[in-house]
């Protein structure tokens, strides 16, 4: 608690990464990473590592600077005019944030999934190739086989494949998360950014985007925020715990919430504090 | 409170019903055949009329008539005080007809004969409507001889222009030449202009007597055939002693007396004489039974005269004859007798009156026959005025919400743009006719002089020409430096960023102050000088003008579509690596179409019903060309056009008998209510529905 009590209090503190993280391949590395909102600090000298082909969970109490750390990694926040940064990401051996980086470029290789299904309004087709369809395609038979692929990994396929022409807004709410997460695997990306995806579902809709988080594992690199423990010790592989715009501790999914190396961390995942 | 509220809630409702329910009753009233009634005046005379309004003036009941028969009564509606009436109720008599003219309005008669066919009168409805498909015919060939006419007036008009143009390009004169026809000494173009003008003046003295002979042929043809009508107006014949009983029974006893006062039959004894029912009389004074009556007097060989016998105290009776009024066949658009149709007729009347009001020709100074010309003229007005405003008010709206870096600036000019919306309309019409009609108008005519500006001397034109050009570069270069600094935020950057803008709107001025001073522009149509071409009010500048009052309009809501798309939208545009244009295009405006097709719909019901400006940028109230024709090149930006709501206003209150144009006024009204509520339900039926459709059925 102690910690806790003093990062509060502004002092400086190391992070806690665990040697079994540090050794996987990262597609993503966080390198001494502060954001700004003028003049308000949201993120704290952040050093994490995202691991190639695993899950990596983001957890921590709200307003802790989760949405903000992700948002960074695809750099959504260049949107934001007040934003201004120090430090430095790299994807896969290339920096994201050098002046010469061609933003677009950068999204695309990247997919993006929000908390509030934000399908297009087009129809279920035109919302999956949608970034195949920015890019100029046009080759109907390539966007058909892109269409299908991104949909049947995104467990979608089945419900939706005889109504592909029908408006996307059309679908349920778990659907439209799908049909989301769908068009961010369509263009193949490096990396799948998730931000609480499951937060305006049900159950069985949240069960069901589980069982495809878990499908996904090892073909694509994810880094989700979530707010529910039980689901990042269920998906993840990796989870990081955030405290006020820092990262406090990360590990191995099952020791962070068996056996974290810093107390305050099991207060928190046990639920006795946040 | 509740009730001071309710109370002018109520109040409210009831004034915009009563509005809609009175220009509806009169809109719609006004089409409808009525009867024709004929009452007698207590002073013997007759007056007729179909009943348009009862009204109570002065304490007595009066009746608004539409008497008809202008040619001969000098009027064509009339009040009538009941007072002066032997009895309120008329007389429906059933062979009267009403014939709608294509001069002097409506005709109420009776018909008595037809000058080429000697049809028994029970005829006269089929044969007057064949011989209207003869006289239709003529009056087409009629036309296009007329249109031959205009066309060969056309070419020398055009030849003239074309010796115009020579003598201002090589500045010379040749009046002499054009009148002489010699091209000695001329250039060739102006050998060509000269010899041009002889061709044609050539070809016109051929053809125009061939085709003026024509003309007059047919002008005789179509009026040879005339048709006889009795009116009711009485012109007194004199006296006879005969027995009133006998009269009544169709019988009269001594017909020289009568045959005399017709001066027509010498020998009274092929006089047949036979008094006709009145139906529901109405001419005669309660009490006094059978004061008048009226009789059909036949002469053998002759078509029947109808005559008014009116029983006088001393035991004899007055003869008046109706009076005879002759018409041309060709004249007549459309007859039925009024008092016999049945309800289904009457519905067939109504419906080719509203035909024609809708698709036909103005007649008699628009107050009678079509609105074509005024419907064509608004819409064509209209659909210019949205092609204007769109591109601008879309653009303009899409900078603001989605470019522009929000501040005081924007909100300044944002606050304008809101106020713009608010400034009287004929502030535009002024402005409307000082800037897009004087100077630019006069400017495309016969260049910066016409358009009141001093050209600069060749010298320094080409100066300042040259300066434009070293400005022009170094913007350019600015901009594209400044372009390749993106990525960077440094106080350079905006230091490149606000003088690139700011060299861009100084080159863009100092385009236009340059064409605004070229010594060598001298418009367009300065050989038609000094008749303006587009240096007058014309359709392209009502609708330029009409698309800078409804700019507001589209920029409100075409910002408020924009406002409305949700952010979450955009942000996943963006994460799928999609550019700004590219999310603009492909989600943004999609998203926002519906409310900026509303605000289209919304700012186009409101062009089409603004009247104050047109009067000074084009509507004029008689109009023989249409702005949009099947002439090349078909739309016709100069010419002026014809607009229904002007058409309201001038028939209404500018016309020299606006009372007889009232109902007109009354049915065009509705009209242009029936447009704007149309174009405004459409934008209301529109905006509900596509926004229901882009509403998620989420959960
Ligand atoms: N656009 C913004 N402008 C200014 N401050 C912001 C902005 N977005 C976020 N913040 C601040 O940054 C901090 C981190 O916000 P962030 O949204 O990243 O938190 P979070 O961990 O995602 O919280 P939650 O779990 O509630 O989503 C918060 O204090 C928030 O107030
Ligand atoms: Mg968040």
């Amino acid at each position: 608690m102690n910690r806790l009590k003093a990062i509060a209090d502004g002092q400086t503190f190391e992070s806690v990464i665990h040697q079994e993280v540090l050794d996987r391949d990262p597609v993503v590395s966080i390198r001494d990473f502060s954001l700004f909102y003028n003049r308000k600090q949201a993120l704290y000298n952040i050093t994490m590592p995202v691991a190639k082909g695993m899950v990596t969970a983001l957890v921590g109490p709200s307003g802790c600077g989760k949405s903000t750390l992700l948002r960074s990694v695809n750099r959504m926040n260049d949107l934001i005019e007040s934003v201004r940064i120090e430090g430095d990401m790299v994807l896969n051996g290339e920096s994201i944030f050098a002046p010469s980086v061609d933003v677009i470029a950068l999204r695309k290789r990247m997919g993006m999934v929000f908390q509030k299904p934000n399908p297009f309004p087009m129809s279920i087709f035109e919302n999956v190739v949608y970034p195949l369809r920015i890019d100029g395609e046009r080759d109907k038979t390539i966007l058909m086989q892109v269409c299908e692929q991104s949909l049947r990994g995104a467990a979608l396929w089945e419900e939706v494949k005889d109504r592909l022409s029908e408006s996307g807004l059309s679908l349920s709410g778990g659907q439209q998360q799908r049909l989301c997460i769908a068009r961010a695997i369509a263009s193949d990306p490096e990396v799948l950014l998730l931000d609480e995806p499951c937060s305006a579902l049900d159950p069985i809709a949240t069960g069901k985007i589980e069982d495809l988080i878990d499908r996904l594992r090892g073909e694509y690199s994810i880094l989700i925020v979530t707010h529910n423990m039980q689901q990042a010790s269920r998906i993840s592989d990796h989870t990081a715990f955030m405290y006020l715009g820092r990262l406090v501790e990360m590990a191995e999914t099952s020791t962070i919430f068996t056996r974290p190396r810093l107390s305050e961390t099991e207060d928190y995942v046990t639920g006795r504090f946040g | 409170m509740v009730w001071l509220s309710g109370g002018m809630f109520a109040i409210a409702c009831l004034m915009i019903v009563s509005l809609l329910a009175y220009v509806l009753w009169q809109g719609l009233w006004t089409l409808w055949p009525r009867t024709y009634s004929i009452y007698g005046r207590k002073d013997g005379t007759l007056v007729g009329g179909e009943l348009y309004a009862k009204a109570s003036l002065e304490g007595q009941d009066t009746l608004y008539l539409r008497t008809g028969n202008y040619d001969v009564s000098n009027q064509h509606f009339a009040y009538v005080s009941s007072s002066e009436l032997v009895e309120p109720s008329g007389w429906l008599a059933p062979d009267l007809w009403l014939v709608e003219r294509k001069e002097w309005g409506n005709l109420y008669g009776f018909p008595k004969q037809l000058s080429w066919s000697q049809a028994d009168p029970e005829d006269f409805v089929r044969v007057v409507q064949q011989g209207m498909r003869q006289t239709a015919k003529i009056d087409r060939e009629l036309g296009q001889a007329k249109n031959e006419l205009k066309r060969i007036d056309e070419q020398i008009a055009d030849a003239r222009l074309g010796i115009r143009r020579v003598e201002l390009a090589e500045k010379i004169d040749l009046q002499k030449a054009a009148e002489t026809g010699s091209l000695e000494g001329l250039s060739p173009s102006a050998q060509k202009a000269v010899s041009n003008l002889g061709l044609r003046n050539r070809q016109a003295d051929e053809t125009m007597v061939e085709i003026n002979a024509r003309i007059a042929g047919l002008e005789a043809q179509r009026s040879e055939r005339t048709l006889v009508f009795e009116l009711p107006i009485l012109d007194p014949l004199g006296t006879i002693a005969a027995d009133w009983t006998d009269l009544r029974a169709g019988r009269l006893r001594d017909p020289t007396a009568l045959a005399e006062l017709l001066g027509t039959a010498k020998d009274s004894s092929e006089l047949s004489f036979n008094a006709e029912p009145m139906g529901d009389g109405g001419l005669s004074e309660p009490g006094v039974e059978d004061q008048r009556l009226v009789c059909k007097v036949s002469i053998a060989g002759e078509p029947a005269r109808r005559l008014m016998i009116r029983r006088l105290e001393d035991g004899r009776s007055s003869v008046e004859a109706f009076r005879e009024h002759s018409i041309l066949l060709a004249d007549i658009v459309r007859f039925f007798p009024t008092n016999r149709l049945g309800i289904f007729q009457r519905l067939g009347v109504y419906a080719s009156r509203w035909w024609e009001f809708l698709s036909g020709d103005p007649r008699e100074a628009g107050m009678e026959g079509g609105f074509f010309p005024a419907i064509w003229g608004t819409v064509v007005m209209t659909i210019v005025m949205s092609l204007a405003v769109m591109p601008f008010g879309v653009l303009a709206a899409l900078y603001m919400r989605e470019y522009a870096k929000s501040g005081w600036l924007l909100s300044v000019i944002r606050i304008s743009i809101n106020n713009l919306a608010g400034v009287p309309s004929i502030v535009y019409g002024v402005f409307g006719l000082s800037f897009f009609c004087y100077i630019v108008g006069g400017y495309i005519d016969g260049g910066p002089i016409k358009a009141g500006f001093e050209p600069w001397p060749s010298a320094v034109w080409f100066s300042a020409l040259g300066g434009l050009a070293i400005v022009g570069l170094i913007a350019f270069a600015i901009s594209i430096f400044s372009g390749h600094a993106q990525s960077r935020r440094s106080p350079l950057r905006t230091v490149l960023s606000w003088s690139g803008g700011f060299l861009w709107l100084f080159t863009l001025g100092l385009i236009v102050w340059l064409l605004v001073k070229s010594p060598h522009f001298h418009g367009f149509y300065e050989a038609q000088l000094p008749n303006p071409t587009f240096g007058k009010g014309c359709l392209l500048w009502a609708a330029l003008t009409l698309s800078l009052l409804t700019l507001p309009v589209v920029i409100v809501a075409t910002e408020e579509a924009l406002s409305a798309v949700p952010n979450s939208l955009r942000e996943g545009s963006y994460a799928c690596g999609a550019g700004k244009w590219q999310t603009i295009h492909r989600i943004v405006l999609p998203y926002a179409r519906p409310g900026i097709i509303t605000g289209f719909i919304l700012a186009m019901a409101r062009g089409a019903g603004e009247v104050a400006p047109m009067m000074l940028v084009g509507a004029i109230p008689l109009a023989t060309e249409l702005p949009l024709d099947g002439e090349f090149p078909f739309l016709h930006g100069s010419r002026s056009f014809m607009h229904l709501g002007f058409q309201i206003y001038s028939l209404g209150f500018q016309s020299q008998n606006s009372e007889a144009a009232k109902p007109m006024v009354f049915t065009a009204t509705l009209l242009l209510l029936s447009i704007v509520t149309v174009l405004n339900q459409t934008a209301i039926w529109l905006r509900a529905s596509l926004r229901k459709r882009f509403q998620s059925s989420q959960f």
